[in-house]
């Protein structure tokens, strides 16, 4: 049996969600918090029927969010004849939506296409969650080894410091604001976003969102947050975005590369060359490239890199940005 | 031996979840196995059977368990008989969160030609998001790089243990033509791949980018014995003590640096925005692209040689960017 301490039993955290995951599954009509915290051990050892249990329901909202956290959909209504009576809120977990559809079966590829997934994310909220995931996946029949699986490290950071406020607003739908710095002007903005998704694209990591300040979905570079991501006081849910939405804003920004293109010359068999792949075949009667771009003070950047071995054609604002980027290192480290 | 994850709360639940899932099935394990399929010690399989065992729902009129075959558990196997009905009878979906990690992961996977098709990936990403219990919108996408073609051999020559050539543009921008690399490992790191092999030129591990690889040949040589004893680690460059420290301040929007570049000490917080960092550098003239690209935001603040270095690479850039006539010219 559990440890005992001074008589009552002293039930650890995870002992304590698996209890209540277990009974909120069990329950035919759902549980009263009352209910909850009157029997579900680990709450039960520590309830007084006359005293104060402010802190045993503190305890129990925050499991409630470790079981969202965890995937858990917790189901939460209150019976019709006990209108607005918020003691008479009952829980429970629907259990088709707790368990996998039937008969999912992983091979072992798969497995080992999954495990090495899940290893690829370094640190931060992704790396915790990706591990979680797999532990469960695992749970579920064959054990991942492939030889045709060997001798590759993935690794995807995501260190940016807002990355995981951002992660968390997202998997709560609770709209933030954050300072942004507008690459253009150097201008800084306080920005009111409902954030939908994370994405890497180009290397960038983005937070795309509906900018309540624009009205329209918008798409943020992490890099460019200067400063906390704080979620609004008071707190302001909003509602998920549909899939279409998600697609279509997905969509815009890959069109917007599409149309964005910029042309450089490029010093034959510099390292710009190879970049740039002027050497393979079908490439090599040209020395010059167009590019396609999502934002041009990236390119900017990436272009700085190869100094000297090319020199930017089109179009005429890049051309100003990467020279200025120069000049401002040349003063700043004068 | 996979390494072994460190569990917090919320894992350790999350394992007996998984546990219990795998368990009601009904089939016995040895705790060897379970450390092994999920990547933790004995003794956390041990302590989540325990308490899956511990599970009391005698206060909703249900007097039945999860049974631990303790006399099992300690000669080493797990079983549990079950006669709890209507509690956790299988493996449990999971978050949003966790799906689209797995997923975005699979996506960056793809980026390797030849390791999976798209078909494959696009199978599982379907399965994933039917385990996902919003079954919504994914929360992280991740958008492959590009392919590169050596890749293909490489990949080959890990899988025989064979040694490849190629031609190799070096971070001075010479080519050296059939080079020899037994190779051990590819790292994708973001947007770059490397190859992690053995040169047996310089007897030691290197890192090779493979956009500056051409030509990759598999030869009929297997990799040699040091190769196969490498001990790999996660650093692309390794300190040597001839290095010269470098102080550099960094705006968010450079605050890349400090991920590619270990900071030798904890970075230090100089405004609301602006870190400060010291890192260990081979070669300070290496460093003229590697800040100038920044175009500002990051600032080397000493040594003088270093920051000299940037400087001019800076100057030489303008030049060369814009052959024009000086300023001070008729």
């Amino acid at each position: 049996m559990s440890e005992k301490v001074s008589g009552t039993v002293k039930v650890s955290k995870p002992e304590r969600l698996f209890n209540l995951t277990c009974a909120l599954l069990y329950t035919r009509n759902g549980l009263t918090k009352n209910e909850i915290l009157r029997s579900v051990p680990g709450y039960e050892n520590e309830y007084s029927d006359t005293g104060d249990n402010s802190s045993l329901e503190r305890k129990f909202e925050r499991d409630k969010a470790s079981l969202l956290h965890n995937g858990i959909q917790l189901e939460v209504s209150i019976p019709a004849h006990e209108d607005e009576n918020n003691q008479a809120t009952v829980y429970s977990i629907k259990r088709e939506s707790f368990y996998w559809p039937k008969n999912i079966q992983f091979t072992p590829r798969q497995m080992a296409l999954l495990n090495l997934a899940a290893e690829a994310w370094v640190g931060g909220s992704l790396s915790t969650a990706a591990s979680r995931g797999i532990t469960k996946l695992r749970a579920m029949g064959a054990i991942g080894e492939d030889s045709d699986i060997v001798g590759i490290a993935p690794r995807i950071q995501a260190s940016d410091p807002s990355f995981r406020d951002l992660n968390n607003a997202i998997s709560d739908r609770l709209v933030v604001n954050f300072d942004y710095r507008n690459p253009k002007t150097g201008e800084i903005l306080t920005r009111t976003l409902q954030p939908w998704l994370l994405q890497k694209v180009a290397g960038q990591w983005l937070v795309m969102g509906y900018d309540e300040l624009r009205q329209e979905p918008r798409n943020f570079m992490l890099r460019r947050i200067v400063s906390k991501v704080t979620t609004v006081k008071p707190s302001k849910n909003f509602s998920a975005p549909n899939l279409e939405q998600v697609a279509a804003a997905v969509a815009e920004l890959d069109a917007l590369a599409a149309k964005q293109t910029a042309k450089i010359r490029v010093s034959r068999d510099s390292e710009a060359w190879f970049r740039y792949e002027l050497d393979l075949q079908g490439n090599a009667s040209s020395d010059e490239v167009t590019i396609h771009y999502h934002d041009l003070y990236v390119l900017a950047e990436e272009l700085r890199e190869y100094a000297g071995e090319i020199k930017v054609l089109k179009p005429e604002a890049l051309i100003h940005l990467v020279r200025a980027g120069f000049e401002k290192v040349a003063n700043d480290h004068a | 031996m996979p390494d072994q994850m460190k569990l917090d709360d919320s894992d350790r639940y999350n394992l007996m979840l998984a546990l219990t899932g795998l368990l009601v099935q009904g089939d016995e394990y040895s705790l060897e196995e379970l450390s092994k399929r999920f990547e933790v010690s004995k003794e956390e399989i041990v302590k989540a059977v325990k308490n899956i065992g511990y599970l009391d729902m005698a206060h909703f009129e249900n007097p039945d368990r999860y049974v631990v075959d303790y006399d099992a558990l300690d000669e080493g196997y797990v079983r549990i008989s079950y006669n709890l009905e209507n509690v956790v009878e299988d493996v449990p979906r999971l978050s949003s969160r966790q799906a689209s990690a797995l997923a975005a992961g699979l996506v960056y996977l793809s980026s390797l030609p030849g390791l999976a098709e798209n078909e494959e990936i696009q199978e599982l990403q379907t399965i994933l998001s039917s385990g996902d219990s919003r079954g919504k919108t994914p929360e992280v996408i991740v958008q492959p790089g590009s392919k590169d073609a050596d890749l293909l051999i490489i990949r080959q020559a890990i899988k025989l243990g064979r040694t490849i050539t190629c031609d190799y543009l070096n971070l001075k921008g010479e080519m050296r033509i059939g080079r020899v690399i037994e190779p051990i490992r590819i790292d994708l790191r973001g947007e770059l791949i490397y190859l992690k092999g053995w040169c047996p030129e310089n007897a030691d591990v290197r890192s090779f980018r493979v956009d500056r690889m051409r030509n990759a040949t598999l030869t009929e040589h297997p990799i040699s014995d040091e190769a196969l004893a490498a001990e790999l680690d996660d650093e692309v460059y390794h300190p040597a003590e001839t290095d010269t420290l470098v102080t550099i301040d960094v705006d968010p929007e450079a605050y890349s640096l400090m991920v590619d570049f270990r900071p030798v000490e904890e970075p230090q917080t100089i405004t609301p925005h602006v870190k400060r960092f010291k890192i260990l550098v081979g070669d300070v003239r290496n460093l003229g692209r590697i800040i100038a690209k920044f175009g500002g935001t990051a600032r080397i603040l000493e040594p003088e040689t270093a920051k000299v270095a940037v400087r001019e690479f800076a100057l030489k850039a303008i030049g060369e960017l814009q052959p024009s006539a000086p300023e001070d010219a008729e």
